[in-house]
């Protein structure tokens, strides 16, 4: 099925530049230009022969081996409820930085599913999407600071106001595994409340 | 701003004659505190007097970050943390996230395991659903079929209990098979559940889908064709509501769905159109049905043996990935796992049902009045843990 | 949607009026039958208390004179809860076993676990070489302060507690 997929694509949008990644263990998948993921889905979609009319997910994946640079992976995994295929569609992108983050172009006039998916890929991992009509933070709040699945994500120490993990509430003593040290706060009068 | 009423709607509003009264869009808050929304939804709607001109749903008040602990923790260990998403039906859940690993690792399950995770998982369905038609009456005005449902929910747990030693998290199904093994004195129990079950289904559908009050409140509500549903990527009994007979069990069978026989239910606009709340509604009922259907033949089928197949102690799946759907009581979940040969999950993405059937309000809102968008969001059944994640 | 309903004729509006009489009434019915028919199937909670099964997760026990200290329950631990510190045990010291024979190697000098944090998923039962972790039955274990939830289970009051609950 796979290489049939990648000849549709090919033969239609040339410039994808579609690659069959086949798999042994686990799912193959098939990588395209990034420039060209709507078209892509577009002819996906318009395919009389897959009919992939669902757009099951849009996910996120942040590739950084230490020492390189590191890349972005998008995987759009695209089902099929009349004809019964499921099919991933990756696609690759510069990590960019916080105030310049990788785009690439909205899905939201095929699928509306898109617009969801696609707000929480941006909140969670950091990519514009381009023609996107309402790309807002969903999960987290609103002026929450960086995209928390980035591996280099570092939690913000102020938020609101209020400090983020405060130290007396995360039990940070008790972890260092060692010395008895929090003899005091552990032997409470009655622990077992007997 | 414009709001995009029909002509009929307009008429249709309690004011009357449009000219004389001159209404002004309200914005009220449902949520994210509020009995009707499941949980911790904040639903903005807009208001025309009683009709809803938009409803915008903003989620994320139980986000516990769970692709990124997933980063963290090791493949076992996240087995709780998957129970934590759906805790309404956690065994499903589980089932889906387990057999994502086994296909990485190529994991043989004893057939015993397979008997009895399909068992639990059509428990929980029915459980699940049990939950579903309680507390959409709770939402329509009715409190005591709540406590009728809850009553037979209350020995699917029980058995749950004694199974794994949890009434709601269960981390029961485990790489590899199950933590327990079922006795035959819990089976005998089941299978007298299961003629149990198949009257309690018809007294609570006598009691409340067939009410005039009920229909009334439901049919014709919440219309979602099936355009609506592709479009959006709705699943599970919503899909199967607006008339689709598609269910994973059957068209992608997995684990050992295929050995059974059962029928997937449609909506059928019985009282109203089809696809709206009443078919929805239905749709649940006669699933859980089914799933008695299935539990009927586990329980004559099950094989005696092991119920743990042989795993390495440390979980070390090849670099892979997988995408693994499961139809779950409220729709599809997938898992999207890669494995980067390394002991912890390099990423988890969750491909929850939930998630895409709230941004679906937003769609079918308009027009409904602020009791029929109560009823709506009840018959879309959602779990805010599986939304947030 | 109310556009979507049928027009109201004559007929259809006694026919309404006679399906929601009927329907109701035979609602009506099987909610009565619940007052002499049926059990009631809720107990009264401080007087009658339920008895889990026996496999229950509920608070976890630490027999600490079969512990090891191999902190394989903390490694286990998806949460990590489970405080360990142990100290290697001299040559000199007298050789102690466990029930099941194992050798006891290091001397433990903290066995805490924060049960507010635990999530009792029963992983750091399994991996339990010795099995001297358990999970036991029982449930009220309500507390005023965070702080107690933290249970040291070298504490001497423990193993009063256990054989209070375990029969």
């Amino acid at each position: 099925m796979h290489e049939e997929l990648v000849q549709i694509i090919n033969g239609a949008v040339p410039e994808a530049k579609a690659q069959l990644n086949s798999a042994e263990i686990g799912d193959s998948s098939i990588t395209v230009d990034s420039s060209a993921i709507y078209k892509v889905c577009e002819t996906l979609k318009n395919n009389d022969k897959f009919n992939f009319n669902v757009l099951q997910v849009i996910s996120g994946t942040d590739f950084l081996p230490e020492g390189e640079e590191g890349y972005l992976e998008l995987a759009y995994i695209l089902a099929s409820f009349t004809k019964n295929h499921e099919v991933i569609i990756k696609t690759k992108l510069s990590r960019g930085s916080d105030d310049n983050l990788p785009k690439i172009d909205s899905l939201c006039k095929l699928w509306s599913a898109a617009n969801w998916l696609e707000r929480e890929t941006y909140d969670m991992i950091g990519v514009d999407f381009v023609g996107h009509p309402d790309l807002r933070r969903i999960l987290t709040s609103s002026n929450w600071e960086g995209h928390p699945l980035r591996r280099d994500y570092v939690v913000q120490e102020i938020f609101n106001g209020m400090v983020v993990n405060p130290p007396e509430k995360m039990n940070l003593e008790d972890q260092q595994f060692g010395v008895k040290t929090n003899a005091d706060s552990l032997s409470n009068k009655n622990p077992m409340g007997i | 701003m414009t709001f995009d009423l029909s002509e009929e709607e307009k008429i249709e509003s309690p004011q009357g004659s449009e000219e004389n009264i001159k209404s002004e869009i309200l914005t009220v808050n449902m949520g994210p505190q509020h009995p009707a929304t499941h949980g911790v939804l904040r639903v903005e709607i807009k208001t025309d007097s009683e009709i809803v001109t938009e409803a915008i749903s903003h989620i994320g008040y139980l986000h516990r970050c769970f692709e990124k602990h997933a980063e963290n923790i090791d493949y076992r260990g996240v087995i709780p943390f998957v129970d934590r998403m759906d805790y309404v039906a956690a065994m499903n859940m589980e089932h889906g996230y387990v057999m994502a690993v086994e296909k990485l690792l190529g994991t043989e399950v004893p057939r015993r395991a397979e008997y009895i995770r399909v068992l639990v998982a059509e428990l929980q369905r029915i459980a699940s659903h049990l939950m579903f038609f309680g507390t959409y009456s709770i939402d329509l005005g009715a409190f005591t079929p709540f406590l009728y449902a809850f009553q037979e929910r209350e020995f699917i747990l029980r058995i749950f209990e004694e199974l794994s030693g949890a009434r709601l998290l269960y981390n029961y199904i485990w790489i590899g098979g199950v933590w327990n093994d079922i006795t035959d004195g819990q089976l005998k129990r089941l299978s007298g559940f299961c003629d149990k079950m198949e009257r309690e289904i018809d007294k609570y559908h006598n009691l409340v889908g067939l009410n005039k009050i009920f229909v009334e409140r439901t049919a014709r509500v919440g219309v979602m064709d099936e355009d609506l549903c592709y479009d959006y990527g709705l699943t599970g009994p919503i899909l199967r509501g607006s008339g689709v007979k598609w269910d994973l069990r059957k068209d992608r069978p997995y684990s050992i769905y295929s050995e059974f026989d059962f029928d997937i239910p449609v909506g059928t606009g019985e009282h109203g159109v089809l696809g709206d709340c009443w078919d929805r509604y239905w749709v649940r009922m006669r699933e859980m049905l089914e799933s008695i259907k299935i539990i009927r033949q586990v329980l004559e089928g099950i094989e005696a043996g092991p119920v743990m197949g042989k795993v390495s102690k440390i979980i070390k799946p090849p670099k892979s990935e997988i995408y693994l759907r499961t139809e779950c009581p409220r729709g599809e979940l997938g898992y999207y796992l890669i494995a980067d040969g390394g002991k912890v999950p390099y990423r988890v993405k969750v491909k929850s049902s939930c998630f895409t059937h709230v941004s679906v309000l937003s769609a079918v809102a308009p027009g409904l009045m602020i009791a029929d968008l109560v009823a709506t969001i009840g018959s879309i059944d959602i779990v805010l843990g599986e939304v947030d994640r | 949607m109310s556009t979507m309903t049928p027009p109201l004729t004559f007929k259809s509006y006694f026919s309404n009026i006679w399906t929601a009489v009927r329907t109701v009434f035979k609602g009506l019915t099987i909610t009565t039958r619940y007052i002499w028919a049926e059990k009631p199937v809720t107990i009264e909670y401080p007087e009658v208390r339920e008895v889990l099964p026996e496999n229950s997760r509920s608070r976890l026990y630490n027999d600490v004179e079969n512990c090891i200290a191999c902190n394989q329950c903390a490694t286990a631990c998806p949460v990590d809860c489970i405080y360990i510190a142990s100290n290697r045990r001299d040559k000199e010291a007298p050789k102690i076993k466990t029930k099941d024979g194992t050798p006891i190697r290091l001397d433990l000098t903290q066995y805490v676990i924060d049960t507010s944090l635990c999530c009792y998923c029963g992983l750091c039962t399994v991996v339990c070489p010795t099995e001297c972790l358990t999970h036991t039955t029982d449930y009220e274990f309500s507390q005023y302060t965070l702080d107690s939830m933290k249970y040291d289970y070298l504490e001497d009051d423990i193993r009063a507690w256990r054989d209070r609950i375990v029969k």
